[in-house]
C-alpha cells in the first residue's frame, strides 16, 4: 500500500451544522429543571477571610444551596507539581475576582440578588500586583510555601555561553517587554453538571481537554476520577483558555450533587477575562553573539513571567520560553535563566505558542540588530544558522523534519525580500522573523507510561465507520483530520465516517487537545486502528478472493487490486467476511511518543521536547507614520511546515489565524489592571482584537517536510505561526523608520518614543525587574 | 416583575410568550424560543455573535428588548437556511473555509446577508466595513471576506 | 450581570404621551432610543431607572429634511446609518455624514440613533465597569460614589464625552429642540453641553431631543471629521476633530470652525478659530498653525481612558486640526 497522500481541502465535517446555527454549545443546552449558579467574586487582590456568613443567601425564596471555599477544600491544578488552588477561596483570596462563594437558584437574578446578601470580612494584606514588587517581597507571600513569590525558577547552560560570546564578533543586547493578553475566545465558558446518584457525575463544559477537566474535578471532589463523566460540547475557541478545570466546572459539579437538580453556570464576559488563563507578562533580557558571517555563537536569555496567583501551567510556560531557544537554529551554546513569579493577579495559562512568543521576538529582534550591525541581510543571518533535519539540539531537542528553510526562502521570494528590503520610500519596511512550536510535547503532564493517545474504530455490518477519540473537536478540524487519515486508510470518503469526540465515558483515553498535538499523535492512533481494520479487511477480502491479501487495495469504497482498478468486493461484503460471527469489526491504536524524543535529564527537561517541530517564516509589510507613531501592517506573507497539509484549507485556516493572533498582540491587545488589582479592560470593547476592517491580507505558503513520524508525514499547523509575525512587524518597523520596538503593543506612543529616544542617543526604556539571584539553585545538565 | 405578553414574527411565524419588561430579544430566542443558534457572546454589543436580521437589517440582540421591536420581523440564523437547504452564503462560508469554532458564524451569516441586502456587490473594503461589528477569533476575517464576496458573485482571487 | 434588571417599559405611541411619561417619571425614567448605550449601562447598573420609555413606537421622529433651501434638519430617532448613507446630506453638509460614517459599524449604526449619539452618556475606564468592579474600587464621583479616580478632589466629573456627531454639529452652528409638557425649546448645540460628566446637558429630566437643525446657510461648507482609536471601527473617539469651512472662489477660509470631542467632559467649539482664519488664504500654513496650536491648547483630556496617555490625545488633537485645513483648502468637498 502507498502512503501518498493527494491533498484536497474538506469543509469540516460539522460545518453545515455550524453555519446554520445548529451545533450545541454547552450554554445551548437544556435540562428540564435545571438551576443556575452564580460566583462571588473578591474585590480585594489579597486578603485574609475573616469570615463568612451566608444565612441570609440562603434564605432567599429560590436560593437551593450556597458554597464556599471550606466545601470543596481539596487542591487542585493541572500539574502534578502546581496543586495550589481550590474552586473557591480557603482562608484566603489572592487575586481580584476571584471566586469566594457560589450560589445556585432557581433563576440568575435570583442568585445575583442572593450573591448580595452574602458578608464577608477580609482583613486586607500586601497585594503584590508586578513582577517587580513581588520578588521584593518578603512578607504576604502569595502562597507561604513560595519564598520570594516564586513559583519556579531554571537555570539552564548548555555549551559555554561566555565562552561563546567571548567568540562573537557582535555582540547585541536588548530587553523586551510583552503584557498580558488574552486568548478571548468567541464563546464565554461554561458548565453544565449534574449528579446521577451513586457517586455519579456528568458534567458537559466548554473544554479543550476532558480528561484534565475529569481529573481535577475529582481531586477537588475527592471522589475517583471514573466518578466523573465529562462531555465536551461544540466548544467556541480555546486557544489555551479552557485546558484546565475551572471553578465552575467544580462548583456546579458540588452543588449538583447538594440540591440533585442539574447546575449550569455561565460566565459574563467580564468573567472570562478575570478568569484569564491567558498569557503572562514576560520581560526578557537576552544577549547574542554572532560571527562575522553571521553564525550565532551563543544566547543568554533571561525570563521573568509575572503569572498571576497559581501555577497552572505556568512551570511548563517558564521552561517552553527557555527550551525553544533551541530546535530553529544551530546553536552550540544558550544559558537560560527562567523566574515564574507569583502575584495578585489570575492566573496565566498556555495561550496558542505556549510559552514562545516573547523570547522568539527578543531572538529574531536581536538577529535583525545584529544583522545591522553586521552589514547583512537578515535573511542570509537567518541561512547561516540553520540546523539540519534529524539532529539533536545542545538542549536535548531532538529535531526531525526541518522544513524552516524552504519556508525562509519561499516568503522571500513572494514578497521580493531581496530587491525591495531596505529600498522602500522612508516609512515603509519589510522585516522577516522565523518561529516554530512543537507538534506535540513528548511527555505528558500526567506522569506513566500510558499512551498519549487512543483511538478506536468500529465498523458495524453496514459498513458505517464510526471513530472514538478523546481528543476535543475545538473548532481546529481535529475530528476532520482524523476522519481523513481513517478513511485514507480505509478506502473512503471523510464524510463516511462519524467522529465522536471527547466524551470520557466514550472515548478512549487521549490528552487532549493543547500543544499541537491532536494531528500527529491522536492522528496516529488513528491511522494504527486504520490500518489493523484495513489489514483484517484485507486478509477476508483476499481469502474470499482466492488472492493475496498484499495484492489488495481499499480505495473508493470497494476492495480493488488497485486505486484506479475494477471492483472486487464491496466494502461493505469484505466489512461482514471479516466481522464473522462477532457482527462488528473493532480495533483500537495508539501513539506514544518514542524515548529518544523525550529529551535530556536535568531538571525541568521535560518541557520543550516535542516529538516533532513545525516552523514558520514570515515577512511583514508596514507603513509606519512617523509624526504620528501609526504602524499600519500592509501584508503578510507566512510559509508554513506542517509536515503535510493533509486538509490544505484548514492548515491555510489555522495559519491565518494565527498570524492574525500574533498581530492582535503586537499592535492592540494588552490587560490593564488598576492600582489595587482590578482588570481595567475586561470587555471586548476594551480589550481591543482586530476587527475585519484593519486586518492585512496573510497569504498562507504550505511547505511539506513530510516528517519521519507524523501521520502520513503531517506535523502541526495551529500554533507554530504565531510568534514569527510580532518580530518579522517590528524588523520591518525598522526597515521603515529605523527604530526598534522591543515592548508590545506597538501603540503609537510606544512609536513616537522609540523615535524620540533614537534622537536623543540612549535608551530610558522603562526597567525591568531584577531577580535576586540564589546561588546554589543553579542546575546544569 | 413585570411581565406581559409579546407577540413577534420570528423566522415567518408567529410566536408568543408571557415576558418580562427587561428580558433581551436575546434571551427571549435563546430562553424562550429556544433558538439556541443566536449566540451570547459579551453582554455588551462588542461582539457580534448574537446579531439577528430585523426586518432584513442586521440588529445586536443582547442590546435589544424583546419588547423594544414591535411589530418587526425576526429572522435568527435558524430562519436563515438549515442542512440541506443551505444559502448561498452558508454555502460560501464552508467552500472558502470561512468558519472554525464557528460560534460567530450565525451573527456573521446574517450580518453579511444583511450587508449583501444593501450592497450586493461589495468591494472587499466594503465587507470589512460592513462586519465590523461582528468579532471573529479564529479565522483572521480573509476567508470570511471571500465568503461573502462569492456568494455575491466576485471572481476567485488568485494570489 | 448577564441579564437585565428590571424596570417597566413603556410604549407611548404619540410624543405629547412619551413626554407625558416623562414628566410622570422624571428622574425615575430613561428613554430608550436605539438602545446601544443605555442597555449596556444598565447591566452594569450605571442606570437604575424604574421606568423605561421607549420610542418605538413613537412615529415622525425619523424623518431627514435636507435641501439647500431649508437647511438640514434631523429627527432624534433617525439612525445613524440613515443619516450616514443620506446622499442629500452628504452632498451639502458633509462633515456630518463623514462623522457618522465612523461610528462603530453598519448593525451599531443601524441601532443607534441622533439623539442617541448626541446625548451619549460620558465615558471613564472608572465608571463604565460593572457593579462588582465599581463597588470593588469604592465606587466614583459619577455614580454611587463620592471621590473621582480621574481627579482626586475633583467635584467634577471628567469622564469623556465621546460622541461623534457633536462635534460635525457643532462646527456647522446647528441648533436643537427639546420638549416637554412645558413646550418647546431651541438650543443653540454649543449650549447644550455642560463641562462636567455628572450634569453633561442643558436637558431637564422630562425633556426630550426631538430634533437638530442646521441652518441652510452653512449648507455647502466643506468638512472634515478626524477620528482617533485603535481599530479601523467599532472603537469610540479617543479624541475627534470636526471641521468646516467655506473656501471662497479666491481660495480663502470663511465661516471656518472646529470644534473637538472626546478630549474632556463635554465636545466644544474651538474658540477664535472662526476669527484666525477668516479670510485668510486656505494655504496660509502659519495660519493654519496657529489654528492647530489652538485646537490641542484648548482639549484637555484626562485619564478616563488606559488606553491612550493624554499627552498623545492633544497632540493628535493639533494634528487633526492641521490636517483638516489643509485638506479643506485643497479640494472639496
Amino acid at each position: 500500500m502507498t502512503d501518498h497522500w493527494t491533498a484536497r481541502s474538506e469543509p469540516l465535517l460539522d460545518a453545515e451544522e455550524r453555519v446554520s446555527g445548529r451545533k450545541l454549545y454547552v450554554d445551548d443546552l437544556r435540562l428540564p429543571d435545571t438551576l443556575v449558579a452564580r460566583f462571588l467574586r473578591s474585590p480585594n487582590a489579597h486578603a485574609r477571610i475573616v469570615s463568612i456568613d451566608v444565612s441570609r443567601a440562603l434564605a432567599t425564596p429560590g436560593v437551593k444551596s450556597v458554597i464556599t471555599g471550606l466545601d470543596a477544600p481539596r487542591r487542585y491544578g493541572v500539574l502534578p507539581v502546581g496543586h495550589d488552588e481550590t474552586a473557591l477561596a480557603v482562608d484566603k483570596v489572592r487575586y481580584a475576582g476571584q471566586e469566594v462563594a457560589c450560589v445556585a437558584a432557581e433563576t440568575e437574578e435570583i442568585a445575583e440578588d442572593a450573591l448580595r446578601k452574602i458578608v464577608i470580612q477580609y482583613e486586607l494584606l500586601t497585594a503584590h500586583l508586578s513582577a517587580h514588587s513581588a520578588m521584593a517581597a518578603t512578607h504576604h507571600l502569595v502562597h507561604d510555601d513560595k519564598p520570594g513569590n516564586i513559583e519556579k525558577e531554571y537555570h539552564h547552560s548548555f555549551g559555554d555561553s561566555v565562552r561563546g560570546l567571548a567568540e562573537a564578533d557582535v555582540v547585541v543586547a536588548d530587553t523586551f517587554y510583552h503584557p498580558r493578553v488574552s486568548q478571548a475566545a468567541t464563546e464565554p465558558h461554561g458548565t453544565l453538571a449534574r449528579f446521577d446518584g451513586a457517586d455519579h457525575w456528568t458534567i458537559w463544559t466548554s473544554t479543550q481537554t476532558p480528561r484534565h477537566v475529569q481529573r481535577g474535578v475529582a481531586l477537588a471532589l475527592d471522589v475517583p476520577a471514573e466518578s466523573i463523566r465529562v462531555i465536551p460540547c461544540a466548544v467556541g475557541g480555546g486557544f489555551g483558555g479552557k485546558s484546565e478545570t475551572f471553578p465552575q466546572d467544580v462548583s456546579a459539579a458540588l452543588l449538583s450533587r447538594i440540591t440533585g437538580a442539574p447546575v449550569r453556570i455561565r460566565l459574563s464576559r467580564e468573567e472570562v477575562f478575570t478568569l484569564h488563563r491567558g498569557r503572562p507578562e514576560n520581560y526578557v533580557r537576552m544577549r547574542l553573539g554572532l560571527r562575522r558571517d553571521g553564525k550565532v555563537t551563543a544566547v543568554e536569555c533571561e525570563v521573568i513571567q509575572d503569572g498571576g496567583a497559581f501555577c497552572g501551567y505556568g512551570v511548563a510556560t517558564i521552561l517552553y520560553s527557555g527550551a525553544l531557544l533551541g530546535a530553529i537554529y544551530d546553536i552550540d551554546n544558550i544559558r537560560y535563566d527562567g523566574y515564574r513569579v507569583l502575584t495578585n493577579k489570575p492566573a496565566c495559562g498556555p495561550m496558542r505558542g505556549h510559552g514562545t512568543i516573547a523570547t522568539r521576538h527578543a531572538f529574531e529582534a536581536l538577529l535583525d540588530q545584529a544583522a545591522v550591525a553586521l552589514d547583512l541581510d537578515p535573511l542570509d543571518v537567518r541561512r547561516a544558522n540553520l540546523l539540519k533535519p534529524n539532529s539533536r539540539t545542545v538542549n536535548d531537542l531532538r529535531v526531525t523534519s526541518y522544513g524552516y528553510p524552504e519556508c525562509l526562502e519561499r516568503v522571500a521570494e513572494a514578497s521580493s525580500w531581496k530587491a525591495r528590503r531596505g529600498r522602500m520610500p522612508r516609512g515603509r519596511g519589510l522585516g522577516m522573523a522565523g518561529s516554530h512550536y512543537v507538534s506535540g510535547a513528548a511527555n505528558s503532564i500526567v506522569r506513566g507510561s500510558s499512551p498519549h493517545s487512543t483511538v478506536v474504530i468500529e465498523i458495524d455490518p453496514s459498513g458505517r465507520v464510526t471513530l472514538l477519540t478523546g481528543a476535543a473537536e475545538i473548532g481546529q478540524g481535529s475530528d476532520t483530520v482524523l476522519a481523513l487519515v481513517a478513511a485514507r486508510r480505509l478506502g473512503l470518503e471523510a464524510s463516511a465516517i462519524r467522529v465522536i469526540s471527547g466524551d470520557t465515558a466514550l472515548t478512549p483515553p487521549d490528552l487532549g487537545s493543547y500543544s499541537s498535538r491532536v494531528t500527529f499523535m491522536t492522528g496516529n492512533a488513528a491511522l494504527e486502528a486504520a490500518t489493523r481494520l484495513a489489514a483484517r479487511l484485507k486478509q477476508a477480502a483476499g481469502k474470499r478472493l482466492g488472492l493475496p491479501p498484499d495484492a489488495l487495495v481499499l480505495a473508493g469504497g470497494a476492495v480493488r487490486s488497485a486505486p484506479g482498478g475494477p471492483m472486487l468486493l464491496a466494502f461493505q461484503d469484505a466489512v461482514r467476511m471479516a466481522a464473522g460471527g462477532e457482527g462488528q469489526l473493532i480495533e483500537k491504536g495508539s501513539y506514544l511518543p518514542p524515548g529518544e524524543a523525550q529529551g535530556g535529564r536535568f531538571p525541568g527537561s521535560g518541557v520543550g521536547p516535542g516529538v516533532a517541530y513545525s516552523y514558520s517564516a514570515q515577512v511583514v509589510e508596514v507603513q509606519v507614520n512617523e509624526e504620528t507613531g501609526e504602524v499600519r501592517v500592509e501584508r503578510v506573507w507566512a510559509a508554513h511546515d506542517c509536515g503535510k497539509a493533509l486538509n490544505p484549507q484548514a492548515v491555510m485556516g489555522q495559519v491565518e489565524g494565527s498570524v492574525w493572533m500574533g498581530l492582535g498582540q503586537a499592535l492592540s491587545e494588552e490587560l490593564h489592571y488598576s492600582p489595587q488589582g482590578l482588570l481595567l479592560n475586561g470587555g471586548l470593547l476594551e480589550y481591543r482584537i482586530p476587527g475585519a476592517v484593519e486586518s492585512p491580507p496573510v497569504e498562507v505558503f504550505i511547505v511539506e517536510s513530510h516528517d519521519p513520524e507524523g501521520p502520513f508525514g503531517a506535523k502541526e499547523a495551529g500554533e507554530g505561526s504565531v510568534a514569527a509575525v510580532i518580530p518579522a512587524l517590528t524588523n520591518a518597523i525598522h526597515d521603515a523608520i529605523g527604530v526598534w520596538i522591543t515592548e508590545l503593543p506597538i501603540t503609537p506612543e510606544r512609536v513616537l518614543a522609540a523615535i524620540q529616544r533614537q534622537g536623543h542617543g540612549s535608551g530610558a526604556k522603562p526597567a525591568l525587574p531584577r531577580p535576586r539571584r540564589r546561588e546554589n539553585a543553579s542546575a546544569r545538565p | 416583575m413585570q411581565k406581559e405578553a409579546l407577540r413577534l414574527r420570528v423566522n415567518g411565524s408567529l410566536r408568543e410568550a408571557l415576558v418580562p419588561h427587561h428580558r433581551s430579544l436575546l434571551d427571549f430566542l435563546r430562553d424562550d424560543l429556544e433558538l439556541t443558534g443566536t449566540k451570547r457572546g459579551c453582554d455588551d454589543g462588542s461582539c457580534g455573535a448574537c446579531t439577528v436580521l430585523l426586518d432584513g437589517c442586521s440588529r445586536l440582540s443582547c442590546i435589544t428588548l424583546a419588547h423594544g421591536v414591535p411589530g418587526r420581523s425576526v429572522t435568527t440564523i435558524e430562519g436563515a437556511g438549515q442542512p440541506g437547504r443551505l444559502s448561498d452564503l452558508q454555502l460560501a462560508f464552508i467552500s472558502e473555509g470561512g468558519l472554525q469554532c464557528g460560534f460567530c458564524t450565525p451573527g456573521m451569516v446574517l450580518a453579511a446577508g444583511a450587508l449583501l441586502q444593501r450592497i450586493p456587490h461589495p468591494s472587499e473594503e466594503q465587507v470589512r466595513e460592513g462586519l465590523s461589528n461582528n468579532s471573529c477569533r479564529c479565522t483572521g476575517y480573509g476567508r470570511i471576506v471571500q465568503a461573502v464576496r462569492r456568494a455575491a458573485g466576485a471572481p476567485e482571487e488568485t494570489p | 450581570m448577564i441579564g437585565l434588571p428590571s424596570f417597566r417599559l413603556h410604549r407611548p405611541t404619540s410624543i405629547e404621551e412619551a413626554v407625558g411619561l416623562l414628566a410622570e417619571h422624571r428622574d425615575d425614567a430613561k428613554l430608550l432610543a436605539g438602545g446601544t448605550d443605555l442597555l449596556v449601562n444598565l447591566r452594569h447598573g450605571l442606570a437604575t431607572p424604574s421606568h423605561i420609555v421607549s420610542l418605538a413606537e413613537v412615529p415622525g421622529l425619523d424623518r431627514i429634511d435636507c435641501s439647500p433651501e431649508h437647511g438640514l434638519t434631523i429627527g432624534a430617532l433617525s439612525t445613524l446609518e440613515s443619516l450616514a448613507t443620506h446622499p442629500g446630506v452628504e452632498e451639502s453638509f458633509p462633515v456630518v455624514v463623514r462623522a457618522a460614517r465612523t461610528i462603530s459599524g453598519p448593525t451599531l449604526r443601524a441601532m443607534g440613533t441622533v439623539g442617541g449619539n448626541l446625548c451619549l452618556d460620558t465615558r471613564c475606564h472608572w465608571y463604565n465597569q460593572s457593579f462588582f468592579w465599581r463597588q470593588a474600587c469604592g465606587f466614583c464621583l459619577k455614580k454611587d460614589g463620592t471621590a473621582c479616580h480621574v481627579a482626586p478632589g475633583s467635584s467634577l466629573c471628567w469622564a469623556a464625552y465621546s460622541g461623534d456627531l457633536a462635534p460635525a454639529f457643532l462646527v456647522l452652528g446647528a441648533e436643537i429642540k427639546l420638549l416637554s409638557v412645558r413646550g418647546e425649546r431651541r438650543v443653540p448645540l454649543d449650549r447644550f453641553f455642560l463641562d462636567d460628566g455628572l450634569r453633561k446637558f442643558d436637558m431637564a429630566s422630562d425633556e426630550l431631543l426631538t430634533q437638530v437643525c442646521v441652518s441652510a446657510t452653512r449648507a455647502h461648507l466643506r468638512g472634515v471629521y478626524s477620528k482617533l482609536r485603535i481599530r479601523g471601527a467599532l472603537d469610540y473617539p479617543l479624541a475627534g476633530v470636526a471641521a468646516a469651512a467655506r473656501i471662497a472662489g479666491g481660495g480663502t477660509f470663511h465661516e471656518a470652525a472646529l470644534a473637538l470631542t472626546a478630549v474632556g467632559p463635554r465636545p466644544f467649539l474651538v474658540e477664535g478659530a472662526t476669527e484666525i482664519l477668516e479670510g485668510l488664504r486656505a494655504n496660509d500654513e502659519d495660519a493654519i498653525e496657529r489654528v492647530a496650536h489652538l485646537a490641542r491648547r484648548l482639549s484637555n483630556p484626562m485619564n478616563t481612558t488606559w488606553a491612550m496617555q493624554p499627552a498623545y490625545r492633544r497632540l493628535r488633537v493639533g494634528l487633526f486640526a492641521r490636517d483638516a485645513l489643509r485638506e479643506m483648502g485643497e479640494r472639496g468637498p
